[in-house]
C-alpha cells in the first residue's frame, strides 16, 4: 500500500515538473500553415520559404552556430519572464534589465582592462546579474509590500533604462591612455565619465570594445584546449568536428545558458525557494495560510527573474557583441515573455522554445533572400503561435494539474461538496 | 542659458507642438480608458494604433483621398480590437499576454501589408512613399483669436477629435445608464450579471471605443504627422497611452493631464537638442517616465485600479 503510495506521488511529481509539449506544437503548426497563407497572398510558395528558413536555421554547421546565437539571449530573458510569472511577478521589463546587465558587462571590461581574463569574465558576468537585480528591486519592492502592479513599474523602467543606455553611449569613457576626444579637443575627464560608456576616439554612439580577455572563449578553443584537447587532440574525426569555423563563432554562451537552466529546473522544482515561489504564483492567499512569507518570496522572485535578464544582456556583450551600441538587442527582452509562455514557463521548454525562436530569426533572412518573402513574417508567426497556444489553454498548466487533481481527490470521496469558482482569475 | 530655456516656453510654436504630439497618445488613451472601465487590460493598444498607421496609409495611398484612410483606420483598429476581446472576454485568456502576442503579430503584419499595397512585382520598395495627409483646418472665429487660435483652433482635424473625445467619455462614463453599466462590470461582475447586464457585451463594445480610437491614433501618426509609413512607427506610444491611463488614475482628465505631459516632454526634447543646451535629450525623453513612476509609487494606491482589471468574466458554477 505505502509502495503504491509512493508511486503515486513520484508519479504526481512527474507530472507537474513535465511540461506538455503537444500543444505548443501544435500551436507553432498552426501558426506557420496561417502565415503561409499569407505568404501565399504575398505571392511567394510557402513551401519554398519555409524550405529556405529552415536551411537558413539548420543548414550546415554555420546556419546551427547562427540559431545558437540568436537563440541564447531569448534563453535567458525567457528564464528570466518564466521564473517571475511563475511566481506571480510578471516581469515585462527584461528589456530594461538586459540593457542595464549589458553596460554594466561592458563597463567591467572595458574599465577593468589589466585583469586576467580568468578574474575579469567571471567579475564581468557578476556586475550583470547584480545590475539585473538592482534594476528589479524598486518594481519587486513596491510589488511586495504594496501590491503596486509591477508590469507597469517594470514597463517604465524600460524606457528609463534605454534612455540611461542611449546618453551613456554619448558620453566618453574614461580612458587614462586617450589623450585626445573624437573631436580634436583635449581630453579633460570628469567624474561623468566614469559612468559614460562612450568610444571617446570615436565620434559615433557606441562604447569601446572591451579588452581581449573578456571574450568568452569559443567552443574551438575549449575543446582544443585543457584536458579535453590532450585527450582527444590526435584523433582525427575530433579535429575534423571542432576544428570547423563554426565552433568559432560559438562561444560558451549557449554552453552557460543551457546549464542555467537546468539550475532554475533545480531551484524551481527542488528547493523551497522555488516552492514557495511557484506556491504564491498560484495562489498568495493560500501561500500565506501556509505559514509562507509571501512579500519576502515574491521580492525574491523578482531578483532571481531581474538577474537572469541581466545576465542576458552581459552575455551577449561577453559571448557576442563585446560592446553595446545603440539598438544593440533589439526586443530581446520583450520577446522574452513569447519564449517563456510557448515554453509552458518552464525551464527546459524555454530551452527548446527560446533556440526554436532564435532558429526563426536565423531562417529570416535566407527566406527573404531566396523566397523574397520580409522577414516580418516571422513576427506573425511567433505572434500567432502564442495566440494559439493561449487559446489552446496550456498557460494554466498549473490549475489543470490541480484541477485533475481535485477531480481525483473527488472521485476518492464522492461526498465532498464541489470546490471552486469557476474563474479565471490573473492578477494583472 | 535659462533665457535660451524661458524662450522655448514663450513661443506659441513650442504649445501648437505639445498639442500635437499629445493628440495621438490623447486619442489612444481617452479609448483605452473606456475598455479599462470595464475592467480590461488596454496593453494591446499598440496593436490597434499600428494598425491604424497602416491601415491609414494603405487607404489614403490607394484611393487618393485621405479620409478614406481615416475610417479604414478606424475600422482597423475596431478590427484588431475584436481579436483581442475575442481573447480577452471569451476565451478569457490572460490580457497581458494576449497583448505582448498582438502587438508583436502587428508589428510584422504591418509591414507585410505595407509592402503588399505598395510593391509592383518582385521589387520590394526602398523608398518611402508619399501618400495624401490630412490638412490643418483653421476652425472660424475661434481661429482668430490671437495666441489661443493659433495654439488651440488650427490643427488637424484629428486634433479637434481628441479635444471633443474628453468631455465625451466622461460624460458618457458618468451621465449615462452605459457609463453605468460599463463601470459596474468593471468594479463588480458579478453583481452586474446578476442585475442582468450582460458582462461580456458591455466588454466587446468598450473594447470597440478602444479600438476605433487607437485606429485614429495611429492615423494620426501617419497620414497626419508624416504622410508616410516606417516598421515599428508607434515606437510604442501605446504604451505610453496605457501609462497615460494610469497617470490619471483611471479618469479622463487625469488622462488628458497625462498625455499633455507626454506631449511637453515630445515638444521640449526636439527645442532643446537644437539650441545646444547642456540637458541631454535622454533626459528629457526619459523624464515623463520618471514622473509616473513617482507617482505609481508614491501615490497611486491599489484603489485605483477597476476592482476586475485583467480579469476575466466566467459565471460561478461554470
Amino acid at each position: 500500500m505505502n509502495g503504491t503510495k509512493k508511486v503515486r506521488a513520484l508519479w504526481r511529481d512527474y507530472l507537474e515538473k513535465s511540461f506538455n509539449i503537444t500543444i505548443p506544437i501544435v500551436a507553432v503548426l498552426l501558426a506557420f500553415a496561417v502565415s503561409g497563407v499569407i505568404i501565399l497572398v504575398w505571392g511567394s510558395n510557402p513551401f519554398e520559404a519555409y524550405a529556405a528558413l529552415i536551411s537558413g536555421a539548420f543548414g550546415g554547421p554555420n546556419a546551427i552556430a547562427t540559431t545558437l546565437i540568436r537563440g541564447t539571449p531569448l534563453l535567458f530573458t525567457g528564464l528570466a519572464v518564466a521564473y517571475g510569472y511563475r511566481g506571480g511577478f510578471f516581469n515585462i521589463g527584461a528589456e530594461g534589465q538586459l540593457y542595464m546587465g549589458a553596460y554594466a558587462a561592458t563597463w567591467v571590461g572595458v574599465t577593468l582592462s589589466g585583469l586576467p581574463g580568468w578574474l575579469l569574465i567571471p567579475l564581468a558576468i557578476l556586475a550583470s546579474i547584480l545590475v539585473g537585480m538592482l534594476y528589479v528591486l524598486l518594481p519587486g519592492y513596491m510589488k511586495a509590500r504594496r501590491g503596486t502592479n509591477e508590469v507597469l513599474t517594470t514597463l517604465l523602467m524600460n524606457y528609463i533604462a534605454i534612455q540611461f543606455a542611449e546618453w551613456a553611449m554619448r558620453v566618453n569613457h574614461y580612458m587614462p591612455g586617450v589623450t585626445k576626444f573624437d573631436d580634436g579637443s583635449p581630453a579633460v575627464w570628469t567624474w561623468v565619465n566614469w559612468i559614460g560608456i562612450k568610444d571617446p576616439t570615436q565620434p559615433f554612439p557606441k562604447s569601446p570594445f572591451t579588452v581581449e580577455a573578456a571574450y568568452l572563449p569559443s567552443l574551438k578553443s575549449v575543446m582544443q584546449s585543457g584536458f579535453l584537447g590532450e585527450l582527444f587532440g590526435q584523433a582525427e574525426w575530433y579535429q575534423a568536428i571542432f576544428n570547423h569555423p563554426a565552433f568559432g563563432r560559438i562561444t560558451l554562451a549557449p554552453v552557460i545558458g543551457i546549464v542555467v537552466a537546468i539550475l532554475i529546473f533545480f531551484i524551481m522544482f527542488r528547493t523551497t525557494t522555488g516552492y514557495k515561489s511557484r506556491a504564491v504564483g498560484l495562489n498568495a492567499q493560500a501561500a500565506r495560510s501556509m505559514g509562507i512569507n509571501v512579500p519576502r518570496t515574491i521580492l525574491t522572485t523578482a531578483l532571481i527573474s531581474g538577474a537572469l535578464a541581466g545576465l542576458a544582456g552581459g552575455m551577449e556583450v561577453l559571448g557576442n557583441q563585446h560592446r553595446i551600441i545603440p539598438n544593440f538587442l533589439v526586443n530581446a527582452g520583450f520577446d522574452g515573455i513569447p519564449v517563456a509562455l510557448i515554453g509552458q514557463l518552464h525551464p527546459y521548454g524555454v530551452l527548446l522554445s527560446s533556440f526554436f525562436f532564435g532558429a526563426l530569426r536565423a531562417g529570416a533572412n535566407k527566406m527573404q533572400i531566396v523566397s523574397h518573402v520580409p522577414v516580418a513574417v516571422v513576427y506573425v508567426i511567433q505572434s500567432l503561435a502564442i495566440l494559439f497556444a493561449i487559446a489552446g489553454g496550456t498557460l494554466d498548466i498549473e490549475s489543470t494539474l490541480k484541477k485533475r487533481r481535485m477531480m481525483r481527490e473527488r472521485e476518492a470521496a464522492p461526498s465532498a461538496p464541489p470546490q471552486g469558482s469557476g474563474e479565471v482569475s490573473h492578477a494583472g | 542659458m535659462l533665457d535660451k530655456f524661458v524662450q522655448i516656453f514663450i513661443t506659441v510654436d513650442f504649445y501648437v507642438a505639445i498639442l500635437r504630439m499629445a493628440t495621438p497618445l490623447l486619442l489612444a488613451a481617452i479609448g483605452g480608458l473606456v475598455a479599462e472601465k470595464a475592467g480590461i487590460v488596454t496593453f494591446s493598444m499598440e496593436s490597434m494604433m499600428l494598425m491604424g498607421t497602416i491601415a491609414a496609409i494603405v487607404g489614403s495611398g490607394l484611393s487618393g483621398n485621405v479620409w478614406v484612410g481615416v475610417l479604414l483606420a478606424l475600422l482597423g483598429g475596431m478590427l484588431i480590437a475584436l481579436v483581442y476581446a475575442f481573447m480577452a472576454v471569451t476565451v478569457g485568456a490572460h490580457q497581458i499576454v494576449t497583448s505582448v502576442a498582438l502587438n508583436l503579430g502587428m508589428l510584422g503584419l504591418s509591414s507585410i501589408l505595407y509592402a503588399l499595397a505598395f510593391t509592383r512585382g518582385d521589387e520590394i520598395i526602398q523608398q518611402v512613399i508619399k501618400v495624401p495627409g490630412l490638412e490643418v483646418v483653421k476652425i472660424p472665429l475661434l481661429g482668430d483669436i490671437p495666441i489661443i487660435g493659433a495654439i488651440f483652433f488650427n490643427h488637424y482635424p484629428l486634433v479637434y477629435v481628441a479635444y471633443v473625445s474628453v468631455p465625451l467619455v466622461w460624460y458618457v462614463l458618468y451621465r449615462t445608464s452605459w457609463g453605468l453599466k460599463i463601470r459596474a462590470v468593471g468594479e463588480h461582475p458579478h453583481a452586474a450579471d446578476t442585475v442582468g447586464i450582460n458582462v461580456h457585451l458591455v466588454r466587446y463594445l468598450s473594447l470597440l471605443v478602444t479600438g476605433a480610437l487607437s485606429g485614429l491614433a495611429g492615423a494620426f501618426l501617419s497620414v497626419g504627422l508624416l504622410n508616410s509609413f516606417m516598421e515599428n512607427m508607434t515606437g510604442g506610444r501605446g504604451f505610453i497611452a496605457y501609462t497615460s491611463i494610469v497617470f490619471g488614475k483611471w479618469e479622463p482628465g487625469g488622462v488628458l493631464l497625462g498625455t499633455l505631459l507626454f506631449g511637453a516632454a515630445d515638444a521640449l526634447q526636439l527645442r532643446i537638442q537644437p539650441m545646444g543646451l547642456n540637458i541631454p535629450p535622454q533626459f528629457m525623453t526619459a523624464f515623463p517616465y520618471v514622473v509616473t513612476l513617482l507617482i505609481l509609487i508614491l501615490v497611486v494606491g491599489k484603489a485605483s485600479w477597476p476592482a476586475s482589471s485583467g480579469q476575466a468574466f466566467r459565471r460561478e458554477g461554470k
